[in-house]
């Protein structure tokens, strides 16, 4: 069905260094090591690395652990991986790592697409929580798509006719972005944390166009939130502020949905855990939407070949007009 | 029953689209006009972008002008030397519509330009053929005769060179018009997504006397050429042709052009007039109010998903 192999479909080539960006800022963010899996990176939590389950019966206490509520040392080997349910880790044990993945890695977009939904699941390795309902971790879920310049125009009445006067342009946005979490996200991190992970509105070069003048932050401002207005009009940006459920103890679920008008190409789901206002995990899943059939090979070929494939269309066009006339000659005389 | 296009990246209800192409051939057959005009603001309105609509939306018209063309053809309506002439010209004014629309989607005024330019030619045009054909249907009650062709009018137009004879109007003229009139259909043609009937057809009538009958059919003749050109363009430069849209788009709209021509036979060529001019500035009113009325949204967003676009 496909015309020929290829390594990177044309339409991901641009996304990939923007995932690669995407995966480097998430990292720096949390201050860890590259670790080079590209489909599901872990970054640890910015603390002594501790390579195995076993390390934890050192009795330093580890930082950041202090304030937690957590049941008195059990000695032995707690929190070893395949019993993560254990219930009362060790204080100074290993910290919880957050697992997730997606439903489906890739999305065959085909002539019957009216858009679909992934689910982004996972759990919470070591948790301390003692019930689904308990509300002791927060989990935010942010999937975006790849970025694209955007730029957003405002009208003013010129001469009695509305018309685009200025302008501002947005470089590296997102062009899908959805947000699910436990509850809204400003109640669970300091802003500061939030823009530091990229949740929220996304950091975003923004230049005011040619001939709009100087503008101020505030009047930046107003057209980063029309751009979201008009995203989300759109349904591209969504934010589901309980869209995060725990299921168990560890076990956590969101649906997101994917709208019929998405971008194609991959997205990267980060999955962040957090326990009072504390960042302790991130994993990043990715999924790639992808023409499959008919629909891939019309793209394919409008792109590599746009004369042919004008030409075609035209061909295909004018065969329709021309059955239509042979089939209703008879009826017309 | 929804369709995934995957040029437009969108999808959309197959019906509504079999539906609209249905409506823009009945239209084009019933007028000789290739219906773009209506087309490509349904289009905008259905929210596919401006450029898909106009890039697009030129292959419905190929394919009704097609059909519409030849049923004109077989009722001796098409004078071919005419077609020819305004196509020559159309080839011009179709590389430059297609570059000046480029030049205004990277100043972000395309949308402006777009409004201001059916406004003006849909305005004019209308207002023009329906005074025309008013003032006709006003002196055929009262003599019971239209009044004869007068040739004597356009003194100038019969002074210019390069004279040529179109047979079937029963013409003797300067190629100079045509060729002018074609130029500046072709480059409508790209910049509005249209086959530029609407001034082809008032043109050979008002300006060259050419019979109305005979104008309408060879406004579709050329608007084949014209548009097939223009959409090859559109797809080599803008990659904007949709051929899943547009093959919906053209199935309803082939169907409809044939039960157009055959309700434009029941028809007067002053009471066509009368109602094409009535929907021509019924759209230019339309789309006249969105410039003038404060937008129910001030900001518009133009992502730029791969290049231009």
């Amino acid at each position: 069905m496909r015309p020929r192999a290829r390594v990177i479909p044309r339409w991901a080539r641009g996304s990939i260094p923007a995932l690669i960006a995407l995966v480097g800022i998430a990292m720096a963010a949390s201050g860890a090591q590259p670790a080079a899996p590209p489909h599901a990176v872990e970054i640890a939590r910015k603390q002594p690395a501790q390579p195995n389950p076993a390390a934890p019966k050192q009795p330093a206490p580890a930082p950041g652990d202090a304030a937690r509520k957590v049941p008195p040392a059990v000695p032995g080997p707690p929190a070893a991986s395949p019993s993560p349910q254990t219930p009362a880790p060790d204080p100074a044990g290993p910290a919880e790592i957050i697992e997730a993945d997606v439903s489906t890695h890739t999305v065959a977009v085909t002539s019957a697409f009216a858009g679909t939904e992934i689910v982004v699941f996972g759990s919470v390795v070591r948790s301390r929580q003692e019930s689904a309902q308990s509300g002791y971790y927060d989990v935010v879920v942010v999937a975006e798509g790849r970025g694209a310049p955007a730029v957003v125009r405002s009208k003013d009445r010129v001469g009695g006719l509305w018309i685009n006067t200025a302008s501002v342009r947005f470089e590296g946005l997102p062009l899908y972005s959805a947000t699910a979490s436990t509850r809204p996200v400003e109640e669970i991190a300091e802003p500061a944390a939030l823009v530091a992970n990229g949740i929220g509105f996304p950091r975003a070069r923004m230049i005011p166009g040619r001939g709009s003048g100087a503008m101020t932050p505030a009047e930046i401002d107003d057209y980063k939130t029309a751009f979201l207005r008009l995203k989300q009009k759109d349904g591209l940006y969504v934010r589901s502020d309980f869209g995060v459920i725990f299921i168990g103890r560890s076990l956590f679920r969101a649906s997101l949905k994917l709208p019929a008008n998405i971008p194609l190409g991959a997205l990267s789901a980060r999955v962040f855990l957090f326990h009072e206002g504390q960042l302790l995990s991130i994993r990043t899943a990715s999924v790639v939407l992808r023409r499959t059939g008919l629909e891939r090979l019309i793209y394919d070929f409008a792109f590599d070949h746009p004369i042919s494939y004008g030409i075609l269309s035209v061909i295909l066009a004018v065969i329709a007009g021309l059955a239509a006339s042979i089939v209703f000659r008879r009826p017309m005389s | 029953m929804s369709l995934y296009l995957p040029i437009a990246e969108m999808s959309l209800n197959v019906w509504l689209l079999l539906g609209i192409g249905a409506a823009v051939g009945f239209l084009s057959g019933l007028f000789g006009v290739g219906g773009g005009f209506i087309l490509t603001p349904l289009l905008i309105l259905l929210g596919l972008p401006p450029a898909v609509a106009v890039g697009t939306g030129a292959l419905p018209i190929v394919a009704s002008s097609v059909s519409g063309a030849l049923a004109q053809y077989r009722r001796g309506n098409v004078d071919v030397t005419m077609g020819w002439v305004l196509f020559a010209g159309g080839i011009v004014g179709t590389v430059v519509g297609v570059d000046t629309v480029r030049i205004l989607r990277k100043m972000g005024q395309f949308d402006l330009a777009l409004a201001l330019a059916y406004v003006t030619f849909l305005g004019a045009i209308g207002t023009l053929m329906l005074t025309e054909s008013l003032a006709t249907i006003r002196k055929l009650k009262h003599t019971g005769t239209a009044s004869t062709r007068r040739r004597s009018e356009h003194v100038w137009l019969h002074r210019l060179p390069l004279k040529m004879r179109f047979r079937r109007s029963k013409l003797y003229i300067s190629a100079l018009p045509p060729l002018v009139i074609g130029a500046f259909v072709g480059f409508l043609a790209a910049v509005m997504g249209v086959g530029g009937g609407f001034v082809v057809v008032p043109a050979l009538i008002y300006l060259l006397r050419v019979p109305t009958g005979l104008a309408v059919g060879t406004s579709l003749f050329q608007a084949v050429f014209v548009t097939a050109v223009t959409a090859v363009l559109q797809s080599a430069t803008n990659q904007t042709v949709d051929l899943s849209l547009a093959l919906l788009l053209v199935i309803g709209g082939a169907v409809g052009a044939q039960a157009g021509a055959a309700a434009g036979v029941q028809l007067k060529g002053e009471q066509l007039r009368l109602l094409l001019a009535a929907l021509v500035l019924l759209v230019a009113i339309r789309l006249g109010f969105d410039l003038v009325a404060k937008p129910a949204e001030l900001y518009s967003l133009q992502t730029f998903v791969r290049g231009l676009q």
